[in-house]
């Protein structure tokens, strides 16, 4: 209808010299999908050649300006309307494209070619039979990204080559289209998504069936790498989909990853297109195979800071499941899976079993731990079940076999919330011998149990304290630990706090375990206000002096000596050294020592007493010969006086007395 | 500039940073075990985060941390490292700021002792670097 009115306004036009027989002009143009403002069409000449200006077109909220298409050669006949070499040029998106098209209002056929050194090459044709195909071939994504702003924010670059076909079947519309991309790079200005040299294909196909499209499509990435903040990916992945586009609704009701490391990875969604979220999905992964997966994927998320240290082993199984609340349930499943800190000393594992969780109701953890360690204790294999109800965990009992004995959990009720875990609960060591301990830590070894009774158990954002004693019975004596509490146990500076009482320890058998010369008797200790930082002390009260009561006395010249080692070249003998040579050990009254550690400096002070000098006393001498050990530099570098100790302990030379 | 020389200037700057900064209320230059292993491990990985400052990938944000401002420069294979290197960084700065205010004995100072610290890594940070300032980031002059 339009070619035979524009047939029959060109034939009434009266030869005109120059260009323009005719023109049209429209203000204004709008439809939901495009606006076109300031359309002006030109025919004229007698080979009826065209022109069509556009002034600003306004599509999806992009705007084109200056939009020009000059068509010399408009023919108009019984085969339709077409032009040949025309050029279409818009300011600074196209300099010069060639563009042949046709179309034919007899059978609704048509075609247009356009092609452009910058662009490449775009081929359409309608058929008469409904079809429709376009082409596209060497598609600069870079120029692309000036027509589609999400493209250009990412700095899009590459090639993209396909085709996109439409036909009616039995009734249906279907759409299909196939193609790849080539050399494809893309960039957030920050850098943290990016991609490089990324090859790709893609295979979509689209039935629509009562205002329903159901869809199957597929994406192979066969080459180049991408950083996805903060994870780091390489080609190979491929996906595979298929599911039901409605109005509004997005239904993905199947899709397949493939992944190296996973054996299986199926997702589903259903998505409103109007809020853009999801309002229910499910995620099934299978047998994912720690080693690999967890560097990649799971420390870059779970513990970034720690992402280098962290070693993976066993498998994993993963269902998520999405509703319009957002996470509803989880399922993980382990086996035979380990972890484990190569800066560190823990690792857990390996471990196998389930962790069920939803977001409505109880749950039940069951988990089977073969094995672990933790510093240089060696943990046996133990059950772990515990309750899950939301953020609240529960466990009646947990123990841990360490060495001959068990650590145990008892009644451990713990919520975690955005700050962290808290809770209370408690905790008992079953005995464990001291002779086992030592060997497995290093110690020289010490006979004795190790105990405790921790009824209170408390757990606070970053902080644990113990309500009960933790005893050490050690030398025929004890050590009574009470008032723990660690901050930040698995921070970067881990703090203990802590008061010690030690009674009636045998000082023999303590001296002869750490090779300090021979003194027999006992002693008593307090250690008040302990703190460790990194396990290292930075403040603490601390005494030790005689028992009381009636036992043997003795010291050995070399215990004497490396006495008067710790207290540094200000510290002296006053031995009636008339004697001294024909007596290996000496008799004495009372020792007595002591040290306020803080900022780093030990204040040390001795037998409770003051001195007529500057000095203190150590050790008070009795009987024949006496022996005094006097200090006279109450004020020691901590670390100087920790050398000290080390030297004097790892020292195996005879004893000199000067 | 010798990338020696500049590594040098570099760890003289962290050195003084570390080392002497005045804190109006409290001794920021107090030392403890943990503190001296904090300082030892930001040390060590500053050899790493160097060129990374350098190159403006890693900044010196406002609140004391570092932050990883522009990857781009970054290889892709490696921007998760550098990722890493900048959680740990952080990490041991928190911790640091933390410790401090902990051995003052007054832990509530922390979010002092951090924006002191974060004032003072601007101030001394090596020309060419990327501080973040109340306009946003910039080149240090």
């Amino acid at each position: 209808m339009l070619v035979t009115a524009l047939q029959a306004v060109a034939a009434s036009l009266p030869p005109v010299p120059g260009q323009a027989g005719l023109k049209l002009e429209l203000g204004r143009l709008a439809h939901p999908a495009a606006t076109l403002e300031g359309l002006a069409v030109y025919i004229g000449g007698e080979k009826l050649p065209g022109a069509v200006e556009l002034r600003r077109l306004i599509v999806s909220g992009h705007v084109i300006e200056n939009l020009r298409f000059d068509c010399p050669r408009l023919e108009v006949g019984d085969a339709g309307v077409g032009c040949r070499g025309a050029r279409l040029t818009i300011p600074g998106l196209l300099d010069d494209a060639r563009v042949d098209l046709g179309f034919n209002p007899a059978d609704r056929s048509g075609f247009i070619l356009a092609r452009d050194p910058q662009w490449g090459r775009l081929e359409a044709r309608l058929h008469a039979d409904g079809k429709a195909e376009v082409d596209v071939q060497a598609l600069p994504l870079e120029a692309l990204g000036r027509f589609v702003l999400p493209l250009a924010a990412y700095a899009a670059g590459g090639v993209l080559a396909g085709k996109l076909a439409y036909r009616s079947e039995h009734g249906e519309h279907v759409i299909t289209a196939e193609g790849g991309g080539d050399a494809g790079r893309f960039s957030t200005a920050d850098g943290l998504q990016a991609g490089e040299n990324l090859q790709f294909s893609f295979a979509l196909e689209a039935r629509s069936r009562d205002e329903t499209w159901h869809w199957q499509a597929g994406l192979d990435w066969s080459s180049g790498e991408a950083y996805l903040h903060p994870l780091y990916v390489v080609a190979g992945p491929s996906l595979r989909a298929r599911g039901r586009l409605a109005p509004r609704r997005l239904f993905i009701d199947q899709a397949a990853l493939v992944i190296q490391g996973i054996e299986s990875f199926e997702a589903s969604a259903e998505i409103d297109l109007d809020t853009a979220r999801i309002g229910k999905g499910s995620v099934t992964v299978e047998r994912i195979d720690l080693a690999q997966i967890g560097p990649r994927f799971i420390a870059p998320l779970v513990a970034p800071a720690q992402a280098e240290s962290i070693r993976f082993a066993g498998f994993m199984d993963l269902g998520v499941a999405i509703d319009a609340s957002g996470l509803s349930a989880f399922d993980l499943s382990f086996d035979q899976a380990g972890f484990s800190f190569a800066d560190s000393a823990l690792a857990v594992g390996p471990l196998s079993g389930v962790v069920p969780w939803r977001s409505v109701g109880e749950t039940r953890v069951a988990l089977q731990v073969d094995g672990g360690r933790w510093q240089e204790l060696q943990l046996g294999a133990f059950g772990l079940k515990a309750v899950v109800d939301g953020s609240r965990v529960r466990a009646r009992e947990i123990a841990i076999p360490i060495l001959d004995g068990r650590l145990l959990f008892t009644d451990l009720d713990l919520v975690h919330a955005r700050a962290g875990w808290s809770g209370r609960g408690g905790m008992v060591v079953e005995p464990i011998s001291m002779k086992l301990l030592t060997d497995a830590v290093g110690l020289p070894p010490m006979s004795g149990v190790l105990s405790a009774s921790m009824p209170g158990l408390s757990v606070r954002p970053g902080e644990v304290a113990l309500e009960g004693a933790l005893v050490i019975s050690l030398f025929d004596g004890y050590l009574r630990i009470t008032g723990l509490q660690v901050i930040e146990p698995f921070g970067s500076a881990p703090h203990l706090y802590g008061d010690i009482e030690a009674r009636n320890l045998d000082l023999f058998q303590l001296t002869e375990t750490f090779s300090f010369g021979s003194i027999s008797g006992f002693v008593d200790a307090d250690v008040r206000g302990l703190e460790l930082a990194r396990w290292a002390p930075v403040r603490f009260d601390a005494e030790v002096r005689s028992s009381p009561g009636d036992f043997a006395r003795r010291i050995s010249q070399r215990a004497v000596e490396n006495i008067g080692a710790l207290g540094g070249p200000g510290a002296a003998l006053a031995i009636q050294r008339g004697f001294l040579s024909f007596f290996d050990s000496f008799g004495y009254r009372e020792i007595g020592l002591s040290c306020k550690l803080s900022g780093n400096v030990c204040v040390m002070g001795g037998i409770a007493g003051e001195r007529g000098d500057a000095g203190f006393t150590i050790v008070q001498g009795g009987g024949v010969p006496a022996l005094n050990v006097i200090g006279y530099n109450r004020r020691v570098d901590w670390v100087e006086l920790v050398d000290r100790i080390k030297r004097v302990v790892e020292s195996n030379a005879a004893p000199v007395i000067k | 500039m010798n990338p020696f020389k500049m590594l040098r200037r570099a760890f003289v700057a962290l050195a003084l940073v570390i080392g002497t900064v005045a804190f109006a209320q409290g001794n920021l230059e107090i030392n403890t075990p943990a503190i001296s292993t904090l300082k030892q491990s930001m040390q060590q990985r500053h050899v790493q985060l160097a060129p990374l400052y350098a190159s403006g990938a890693v900044g010196l944000a406002a609140d004391g941390t570092v932050a990883l401002r522009d990857a781009s420069s970054v290889p892709l294979a490696q921007r998760g490292q550098v990722n890493a290197l900048v959680a740990a960084e952080n990490a041991d700065r928190a911790a640091l700021y933390r410790e401090i205010a902990r051995a003052n004995g007054h832990p509530e100072w922390e979010a002092e002792v951090r924006k002191t610290f974060a004032q003072r890594w601007i101030e001394r940070a090596q020309p060419g670097w990327w501080v973040q300032g109340a306009g946003g980031w910039a080149v240090r002059r």
